[in-house]
Formats: structure tokens, sequence, C-alpha cells
């Protein structure tokens, strides 16, 4: 206790004369981990880039490594002073083995006569020895295009023990993860906790950053607004410190009752390798909950009950309709709305103008005349209508291009994309990731409101946390089957979690094809 | 609203006001040609190239040179760029037979005399047209091919089996070859098996390809006629691995011969490989070309009308000796042409 | 014209070259110097981003080109070559309007050449008034189709109009083709119509073993170079004006493709489809997902490029009076692709309009015949040709840069 390994003095840091961090003061302990939060924006990124000589500090600024003055000026100083990055976007070749990955800068070499050549064996040898002391079984000679995105991570902390690096960054470590992968990175992290290396772990997960961390320090606004030992804080106070206010004032009051009347019922849906023997119904005015981890097969659901994907077996109806397609049109139709999890890859035109991206639904609507002309102006008004009521903050809406939007605005838009066509189910996947808590608020008051006029939405979501404060009902998911469901106002949270997390140890048949008449026998 | 009617009207008014900067501009009074071919892509078009430029730069006349690169509607815009230039005539190397009618038809119209160079209009009625008469320039080649066979199949008593290379029939002069082929085959019943037909599409790798199978099915060929000595290489690459490239004198000479005389063929001929080659007189055809439209400039006639004939004859092995230096292909062959 | 104008206004609000001011005393060429040497208020740089951003700066460019080379090129300014230049403008634009619907899906149509030869042999097959033996008795089509006394329909009123029906039938077949290949078996477009131009225009040479068919009749011929208004600049009172002394101004090709251009433009900037499309280059996944028929407004835009090669077939063939199996072969890709990129329109998608393939088009058709008129060798022309089209992508490099660096 008491040994810095880096301290952070007066760190300021501004750009285009906004502050990103303003007079931050933070020690980071030799052998400890320390937790790092805060919302997006709130200066972590910037924080971390400083310390990897991405970005330099305004004057005043001063760091201190190992008791020497640092100031990097570009990322292979940071490197080379011992600190290591393994971030979410993975900074490996992805053509090149494990092994050579590893050794990128100091092959293993032997003479050859007056040849320096790479030592094979020797690289071999040391990769394994290195791939061992985490527990991954792989070969040296695998190439990185070949691993999962747990690997991949693991492999960089190989690289990272190899340097022999002294401090050890993770930046959202566990956003492409599985279940058992997180796991294993869990494990590792402990090991080299009690091997003795310093690390600081960024996370949007706060129960992880609660369990892994020794401190936490809370960043909001670029100010530093927390910083003590991990048995100082519960997740409720860190989401207090996070956006300056209370968590009961995050979620706005349920002002909705669901009907007895249900929109949607999904009967024993399988479909091989992806969903399997999926039952539920969605009430009218309900907000259900589908909490799951990454690949536990919400998103998979999502699309099959939107019809875009297929399905072998079992049934479907929407509002009493068999669905018996696979066309968006026809569940667009019927009155089915889908907000992606991917703004960006499936929800978006980034370069198209709002209006354009708000009215992509309801073009027909608006065509007029047997040559399907566009009523441009008819078109425009009830855009700006959807975006004055969902509060969307934008430029001229029928110039500003998607992309000058923040993630929580796009969100809005994306949503106000499906508002136009006036439906009646909502699937909003991951509807407030990479938005700021203001706007989360603002969307968690549209679901609520949306609710409240009737319809029903089925909530998709990786944070419990709003879960809970959202649903009426929660559905937990875990390898393609719902293994849970979670009734009223007061849920427990650790049982939610532990069926999310069960692990169906060796009796694993979702890789097997399934046999499509069995599909009906359990109800 | 307005601003693209605005920008397009601005565009219009700046082009209205130049216009009458360039009708007052008078182009130089020499005489100018513009001379419009379609592609230098063989030996043959490349001699006809530098006949006609010779020619003209020997009379201290201006030229304008434009390469269509085989499109026929580039080469109508390119003889519409000369019109509107002020030429006072047009050589063309037309593309084919048809599009040569349609250029010519345009020239008349705009009162700019034309000739047409070596390939036929498919209407020889319009424009001065210079043509090599192709049926009799092959007959003579064939005859005296045809000569050696005679002698052949006097000591052997077997009939020869005749193979013929024919040219892109949308070209007349790929059709006037093939008739003088026929012309002679047809003079000798007893003499000749029934003839081979291998397509080429005036193009190498048709021809190969064709070749190939032709002489894969019918190893016995034992005479064969190229519509154009272009492909002399390509016949030698099917030939020579079947022990079928003899020069003349030795067992198993193929009684060889082509048309148009370039000089890969003066050298085979020189070599024996060859045994003649009917030959077009670029020169002549140059100079009549050149001297029939430039008499119709200045008699200030804009739709001159005649058609040219060059008679050719046959290079052979047995007047190469004399006839040597009015070969164009030997004129190149000793410039050191496929040295280059 | 009024009508399609009056469209909403571009992002960036180009720079103004006549100011109202000025525009009184802007006396002819001084006009768009003036502009260019107006200081802008922050500067030259500012001056110059605007420009860059302008989606007029190929008109621009345009017009500062031809200023530039009229005193060195008398020629250019000649009323017949501005009417060459326009008649060369025409079929281009059509084909090049089909081409531009493409690029918008993010697709790209290289079967468009093959399409033209295609159909003009089948028109020309259908119509002619007559055929000569020697040169297509060896086609397929001999005896069956076309005999001495010419086409299909040979002298029939109705040929003409049929056939011209027939070829865009023909056209429709093969975009259609296209389409479902590209939209419905997710084949890249580039692989699908690399195909489509290697068989199609082989079918071509089959169908008539390389041959052209001429004897058109005069209807058809119209269609390619028949002038509706032309200009003489002469005195009035001699009774035989020489014919190079008329000048073509309104011509049915500049009617059918400036026709053609105009409902193209209407239907993309204008109708459902139009939004369909650019919503399905700027993101496919998006756009499916919002519930846009993606496989059928692929299919439509492929068939639509096929039908506007059609539109080109018709006024390339006509003006050489003949149907050639070798149309749009050789660089005429170039020039088509060329024209379109060059005005403006993203390969990667998502961004383009018919307006811009316009300008495009002129500047493509100006640049061939000003080198033209320099006298420059073919293959010089073709490098400088392509020079100008890698300058147009670096261009639309350029600017999405000056645009990302305007959002921060």
């Amino acid at each position: 206790m008491g040994d810095a390994l880096l301290e952070l003095k007066q760190i300021s840091k501004t750009f285009f004369g906004v502050k990103a961090l303003d007079d931050i003061n933070l020690t980071i302990q030799r052998g400890r981990v320390l937790g790092l939060i805060g919302e997006n924006g709130a200066g972590k990124s910037t924080l971390m880039n400083i310390i990897g000589g991405v970005v330099q500090p305004d004057a005043g600024s001063q760091l201190v490594f190992d008791g020497q003055p640092y100031a990097p000026k570009k990322p292979a100083e940071a490197a080379a002073a011992g600190i290591a990055f393994i971030h979410q976007e993975l900074n490996l070749f992805t053509n090149l083995t494990i092994a050579e990955n590893i050794f990128l800068e100091d092959f293993p070499r032997r003479r050859f006569g007056p040849l320096s050549m790479i030592d094979r064996r020797a690289l071999r040898n040391q990769t394994r020895d290195l791939l061992m002391s985490i527990d991954l079984d792989l070969s040296p000679d695998a190439l990185i295009d070949d691993l999962s995105p747990g690997h991949r991570q693991l492999v960089e902390i190989a690289k990272a023990l190899h340097v022999d690096a002294q401090l050890i960054i993770f930046d959202e470590p566990t956003t492409s993860l599985t279940a058992r992968e997180t796991r294993h990175l869990f494990e590792i992290i402990e090991r080299l906790r009690a091997d003795g290396k310093t690390m600081v772990y960024i996370s949007h997960i706060l129960g992880d950053v609660l369990q892994m961390a020794d401190d936490i320090a809370v960043l909001r606004d670029g100010k530093l607004v927390g910083s003590d030992t991990h048995d100082a804080f519960d997740i409720n106070r860190m989401i207090a410190l996070m956006i300056g206010r209370d968590l009961a004032q995050l979620f706005p009051s349920h002002t909705h009752t669901p009907s007895a009347e249900v929109v949607l019922n999904v009967a024993n849906v399988s479909e091989p390798g992806i969903v399997k023997d999926v039952s539920f119904h969605l009430h009218g005015g309900e907000v259900l909950g589908l909490f799951g981890l990454m690949g536990s097969g919400r998103t998979e659901l999502a699309r099959i009950i939107f019809g875009l994907d297929r399905f072998s077996s079992g049934e479907i109806h929407i509002r009493g309709q068999r669905l018996d397609h696979n066309s968006p049109i026809k569940s667009i139709r019927n009155g089915t709305a889908f907000v992606t999890e991917n703004r960006r890859e499936e929800g978006l035109m980034m370069e198209a103008t709002i209006v354009d991206n708000v009215g992509l639904l309801s073009l027909n609507d608006h065509a007029r005349t047997s040559l399907r002309v566009v009523d441009q102006s008819a078109l425009v008004q009830d855009v700006r209508q959807i975006a004055g009521a969902l509060h969307l903050k934008s430029g001229e809406i029928t110039t500003s291009p998607a992309k000058s939007l923040s993630g929580g605005n796009q969100q809005k838009t994306v949503i106000g994309k499906w508002l136009m066509s006036d439906p009646a189910i909502f699937i909003l996947d991951e509807p407030t990731r990479g938005v700021d808590v203001g706007a989360k608020h603002e969307i968690y008051s549209i679901i609520n409101q949306l609710a409240a006029d009737g319809n029903s939405v089925l909530m998709i979501s990786s944070e419990l946390d709003e879960l809970i404060g959202m649903c009426d009902r929660i559905l937990v998911m875990n390898q393609g089957e719902i293994c849970g469901e979670f009734h009223g106002r007061s849920y427990d949270e650790e049982a939610i979690l532990r069926a999310a997390f069960r692990e169906s140890g060796g009796e694993m048949t979702l890789d097997q094809p399934h046999n499509g008449q069995g599909g009906s026998h359990n109800g | 609203m307005k601003r693209i009617a605005r920008k397009l009207l601005l565009f219009v008014f700046v082009i209205a006001i130049l216009v009458p900067l360039g009708n007052l501009t008078v182009l130089a009074q020499d005489t100018t040609i513009c001379f419009a071919f379609q592609d230098l892509e063989t030996e043959f078009w490349v001699a006809g190239h530098r006949a006609i430029t010779g020619t003209l730069a020997d009379q201290g006349i201006a030229v304008i040179e434009r390469n269509a690169n085989e499109d026929a509607n580039r080469q109508l815009e390119q003889v519409r760029d000369c019109i509107a230039q002020g030429v006072d005539g047009i050589i063309i190397i037309p593309q084919d037979g048809e599009s040569a009618v349609t250029i010519v038809n345009e020239a008349q119209d705009n009162d700019v005399p034309i000739a047409v160079f070596n390939r036929p209009p498919s209407d020889l009625s319009n424009g001065i047209v210079v043509v090599a008469d192709n049926e009799t320039i092959a007959e003579q080649a064939v005859e005296f091919m045809a000569q050696k066979a005679l002698a052949r199949f006097e000591a052997t008593g077997e009939a020869l089996t005749p193979l013929i290379m024919v040219g892109d029939l949308g070209d007349p002069n790929a059709v006037g070859r093939r008739n003088g082929f026929y012309n002679v085959i047809e003079r000798y019943p007893d003499l000749f098996n029934e003839p081979i037909e291998v397509a080429t599409e005036w193009d190498a790798a048709t021809a190969l390809a064709n070749l190939e199978a032709a002489i894969t099915a019918n190893p016995d060929v034992d005479f064969l006629f190229t519509s154009s000595d272009f492909l002399f290489p390509t016949i030698r690459s099917v030939l020579e691995p079947r022990g079928m490239w003899v020069p003349a004198g030795q067992q198993g000479h193929v009684i060889m011969g082509g048309l148009d005389g370039d000089a890969t063929a003066c050298q085979l001929i020189k070599d024996g490989f060859v045994d003649a080659t009917g030959v077009q007189d670029l020169f002549f055809e140059a100079q009549a070309t050149l001297d029939a439209l430039l008499a119709a400039v200045d008699a200030g006639e804009f739709q001159p009308n005649e058609v040219i004939e060059d008679p050719g004859f046959a290079l052979t092995a047995g007047n190469i000796i004399w006839r040597e230096m009015d070969m164009w292909g030997c004129v190149l062959l000793a410039e050191g042409f496929l040295d280059q | 014209m009024d009508d399609i104008a009056n469209q909403s206004p571009p992002p960036d609000s180009p720079i103004e070259v006549g100011q109202p001011s000025a525009q009184g005393a802007a006396a002819g060429a001084s006009a768009a110097p003036s502009a260019a040497s107006r200081p802008a208020p922050t500067g030259i740089w500012r001056f110059v981003r605007r420009l860059l951003l302008s989606e007029y700066f190929i008109l621009y460019l345009m017009i500062v080109y031809f200023i530039i080379l009229v005193p060195l090129l008398p020629t250019l300014s000649r009323p017949q070559n501005l009417a060459n230049l326009l008649s060369n403008t025409w079929p281009l634009l059509a084909v090049a309007v089909g081409q531009t619907f493409v690029l918008i899906i993010a697709g790209i149509d290289l079967s468009q050449g093959s399409v033209m030869a295609l159909t003009s042999v089948i028109g020309a097959a259908i119509f002619a008034t007559a055929a000569s033996p020697d040169v297509l008795s060896n086609s397929p089509l001999w005896g069956i189709v076309i005999t001495e006394n010419g086409g299909l329909l040979s002298g029939n009123p109705l040929s003409v109009p049929v056939g011209v029906a027939v070829m865009f039938g023909v056209a429709a077949l093969i975009g259609l083709f296209n389409g479902t290949a590209v939209a419905r078996f997710n084949m890249p477009a580039f692989m699908v119509t690399l195909v489509g131009m290697i068989f199609f225009s082989a079918f071509a040479i089959f169908l008539t073993q390389s041959e052209n068919i001429r004897n058109l009749p005069e209807a058809y011929i119209q269609l390619g170079k028949g002038d509706i208004v032309s200009l003489y600049f002469g005195e009035q009172a001699e009774s035989q004006i020489p014919r190079r002394q008329i000048y073509s101004f309104l011509t049915y090709p500049m009617v059918i493709a400036v026709g053609l251009a105009v409902t193209a433009h209407f239907m993309l900037s204008r109708t459902v489809f139009g939004r369909q499309v650019y919503a399905i280059g700027m993101n496919r996944q998006a756009a499916e997902i919002s519930g846009i028929p993606v496989r059928r407004v692929i299919t439509l835009v492929f068939m639509f490029s096929a039908f506007c090669a059609a539109v080109g077939a018709i006024l390339f063939s006509a003006r050489l009076e003949a149907g050639r199996p070798t149309l749009g072969a050789g660089t005429a890709l170039l020039d088509i692709i060329g024209a379109t990129v060059i005005g403006g329109t993203s390969l990667f998608g998502g961004k383009g309009k018919v307006l811009w393939t316009f300008f495009g088009v002129l500047f493509f058709v100006l640049l061939s015949n000003t080198l033209n008129l320099m006298n420059l060798p073919s293959t010089q022309i073709d490098m400088v040709k392509g020079g100008v089209i890698v300058g147009a992508a670096l261009l639309d490099v350029l600017r999405n840069r000056l645009l990302s660096r305007e959002g921060t």
C-alpha cells in the first residue's frame, strides 16, 4: 500500500475550448486493480489516451510513472515505458499467427552463418509457455483470424505479459465476449493480481467493476467525482456518482398497465443452433424484458419474430395472425417495429438527412398520384412533428445528416422512423447502447409512453438494471433457450443473473441438428 | 429552384458570345487533309499509314491524323471533327464497309471530298474509292501455288488437300480473296481434294484456335493459303510442332501462300517456307488516292466519285529477285522492320 | 423543366457565379472570371472549399476550361463544332443515365455495351429493308429472320415501332437477368455484368457472324440524326444554302436523350422509387429491415440500366445506319462509367444525380472534342481521359474529407 505506480497530477485537456478533462488527480497503486467508470463522454477515453501517448494533456498537467516524470508523445513511448492496452478493438494482425503477434518486435533469433534467422522452435516454445500461463490451450501457429474474440483478448494479454508490462489497462474487455470467455478472463485477471500486476479496468458493467477492482474511480463530465477502495461503493452509489443523481430518478415512473390481450404469441419456436423451443406471450400495453448475454440468442430471436430469419419449427402469432413468411415488409404491415441493436449498420443511413431517415418507412403513405411521387412537404411536416414529440436535438431536419447527431439522437431518429409506420408491437434491441445517461432517461420515457398508449414493447438488453427499472416482466435467455421468467416489480437480481450465467455443461444440444417434429412435445 | 436554370443559362450565354469569335477565325490557307484510320495493329496497316503520310509529306500537305481504335462510332465523330475544322479533304481507312458508307455520305453532305483507302465501302458509288482487286491478286498467288502442286501431283499421283484461312467476311477484301482462291481450285478439279475452310475473323487468337482444330482433324493438309500474311507466325506455331514447317524442296513441305505481302512474308519467301504471296501495291494506291483527291480539291469538286483499282501482283519464289522492291513488306524488311 | 428544378435545395449552397449586382454589368466573358476573382470574406481557402463542395463544380470547371481553350482552338466555338459536341453528347447521356442508377445502389453495370450491341443487331434484323447474301448468308438468322428482302418486318409501316419495342424487351430481359442474379442470389454486380458483357456481345457477334446489318429504314435513321430545327447564320437572299452552313440545333436524339434524362431525374428525385434507390445505396441492411422491397428495386434498377443502354443503341446505331454487333465494345464502357463518375456519382453508392451525370457527360464530350482538336493521337487521348477519371475519383475523396472535417 502507498506505493504509487502511476500518479496523475492536475491533468486537464481542452478540445476546441471544451474541457474534456478538468484537473484530474489520481494515483494508481502498485499491485492493485483500479476500476474506472463513467458515462460515455465523461472523459475515460481521453484520460487513457493521455496515458497511452495518443493525445497530449494541457500545459500544467503532470504524470509520474514509476517515480519518473512521464510525458509520452506517441503510443510507442507508452509501450516502451511498460504500459499495455487491451482494447475493445483489438490491435492484433489477423493474418499472422499467435506466436508472430506476440513476438512481433523481438523474434527469437539464431545465427546461421552470417545470417540472423528467426528461431521457429524457440518462438513456438516460448509462445506455448506464455499461453499455458493464462490457461489458453491453443497452438502457437493458429491464425488470429481463426480465433474467437475472447481468445484474441487473451492473446493480447499474453502479449502484455511477454513485454512484461507494468501496467495493463483493460478498456471494455467483455463487450464482445461470451459468458464462458468472460469468466475465463476474470480468472486470468485474478491470477495477474495475485502475481502482483497493476491493472486498470474500465467497463460499463458496474457489477464486474465492483467484483474485480480494489479501488474505484468515477469520472463525470471530465471531473473526478469519486475515488475510493471498492468496499466504499455499491452499484447505487456508483450510478449516483456517474449520473449525478439517484438511480430511482433514472427510470421514469410507470404509467402503463398491461392488458389481458395477447398480441404476440411465440410457441415452441426452434431453429437448430440458434434458438431452442422458445415460448412466451406479450400482452397489450406491456413492457417485456428479454435479458441475456451476448450470444445467448436474444438478437436472433428478435430477427425471427420480425420475419428476417427463418425458423424450422414452432409457431408465432402476431395479433392473431400466424407468421408464415420471412419478409420484413409483411411484419411492418402487421404492425411490428424493430429497432436493431446496431444503429450504424442496420438502422440508419448515416449520410442521409433526418427527414430521409425518419421518412423511410412511410414513403408509400406519402406517395401521391399513380406515379408515386413523394409529397415532400407533407413528409417534412410529419417528420417535424415526430421529431418534436421525441425532443430530437438536431440541426435543420431537411439538411442535417444522421451522422451529425449524438448517439441518443440517432437512436431517437431510428425510433421516430418506426413511429411513422404506426406500429403496435415494438421490438427494441439494446435501445440504450452507446447513449448517454440523459438521453437514456428520455428513451425510457418514450418506451413508457408507448406502453401507456397501449403498445407492446419487447425490450432486449444486456443491462439488467434498465430491465429491472422498466419492465413488467423479464425473460432470461441463455444459449438459445428461455431459462427463466421473472414477474412483478421487485426482482431477484441474483436469481436473474444466475439464470443468465448458467452453463449447461456437457449437455449442449444446440449444435446438433434439431428434430423438427419434436418441437411441440413440451408445452 | 432557379439555380440550375441560371447556371445553365450562364453556360449558354458564355458560349453564345464566343461563337462569333470562332467564326471570325479563318483556317490557314494551306491545303489540309484529314487522315482518319481505324487502327494500326497489323503490319499492313502500319505500312499503309506510312505510305499515305509519306506521300502527303512529300507534297508538302498538312495532315491531321485520327485513330479510331477500331470503333466506328468514334471514327464518325472524328470525321465530323475534321469537317468542323474545315479540312479540304478526307482520307479514311474505315473500320468496315458499312460504316464507310455512312461516313462518306456524311462528308459529301458537308461538301468535303473524301477518299476511302484500301478497305472499300459496301457501296462503291460514292466517294473516291481506291481498292485492290483482291480476287485477281489472290488468284495470281494461288495460281503459282497450283503450278507447284501440279508438279508434285505428277510425281506422286496423289491429290493435294487444300486449306484456306478466310478473313472476316464482312470485309469485302476477305470475300474477294476467298473467291480468288476458289477460282483456282475449281480450275484443277483432279488436283485437289475438298478444301478445308478455317475462319479467322482477322484475329490471330481465333485463327490459332481454329487452325489447331482443323490441322488436328486433317493432318494431311499440304496446300495452305492464308487470306492475310499477318497470320504466318500463327500458322508456323501450329505447323512446326507437327513437323509440317519445312522449306520447299524438302520432304513434307506444305505448299504455302498468302496475301498482303508483309515483311514476314518477304522473309519467309526468301527462306523457302512460303511459295507465293499476293501483293497489294500500297505505294501505287497511296499515290493514286492522293492524286484523285487533290485533283478534286483543286477543281472545287465536293463530291468526287471514282473507283481506282489496284491490280497488284504475286510475289513468288520465282520473281522475288527482280520484284522485291515493289513490295512494301520487303521495303520494310530491308529497313530492318523485323529487327525492331 | 422548372418543375424538376424545384426540389429541396442542396445542403451546401453553392457559390453564386453571377451576383445580382454584377449580373447586369457582366459583359459576356467577364462574368465567370469576375466571380473567380471575387475575394471571399474569410480568405481564398474558404472560397476554394466552397467551390470544391459545390455540386456545380464540374460545370464551373467546364466553363473555365472552355474559355481558356477558345483562343487556342478557334474551331472549338464554331457552330459546326458545337453541333458536333451536342450530337456526341446525347447517345452517351442516354446510356450514362442508366449507369447512374446502378452506381447509386452501389452496383456497376458492365453489360451496357453488350446490350447496345445485341439490341442494335436484333432491331436491325427486324426492320432492315434489304440485306446482301454475300455478307449475311452465314448468319444463323439468314433465311429465318433476315432474307434478301431485309428483316422480319421489312417494309411494314409498323416495323420500326415493333422493332424498337423488341429492342426494349430484350434489354429488359437482360436487365432482369442481371438484377435477379445480383438481388436474389447476392452475386457481385461486377461479376454478373462482366459475364453479361462477355456473353451478350459474343451472342451478338454470333447472330450476324460479325457482320453489320445495313439498309435501315429512314424513319429509324431519323431517330439518330434527324433535325427538327436547324440554324443558318448566312444571308437570307441566297436561294440555295450550302449544306455545310446549316447547323443542327434541335434534333431527335436531343429530344430522346433529354426526355429520358428528365424522366430519370424525376424518378430519382421525386418518387418513392427514387428514395428507395438511394436508401439501398446508402445502407442496404437498414433498407431491408425498414421494409423496402430491396430485391425488387435492385432488379428494376438493372432493368432500367439496360433500357437506357437500348436507347443509346438506337441513337448510336441509327446515326451509323447499321445494326452493329461490335457497338459499345472497346473503350465505350470507359466513356460511360467515366462520364458518370466525373459528374460526381460515387462508386460507393448512395450518392449521385442525373443532373450531375449530364454535367459529367458534357465535360467528357468536351474533353474528347478538345483533345481531338489539339490533334493528339488517340492513345494520348485515352491516357488523358483516364487521368481525368482518376482526378474525379480523387475529388470525391477530397470532398468527403472536407465534409468530415466540417463535421468536427
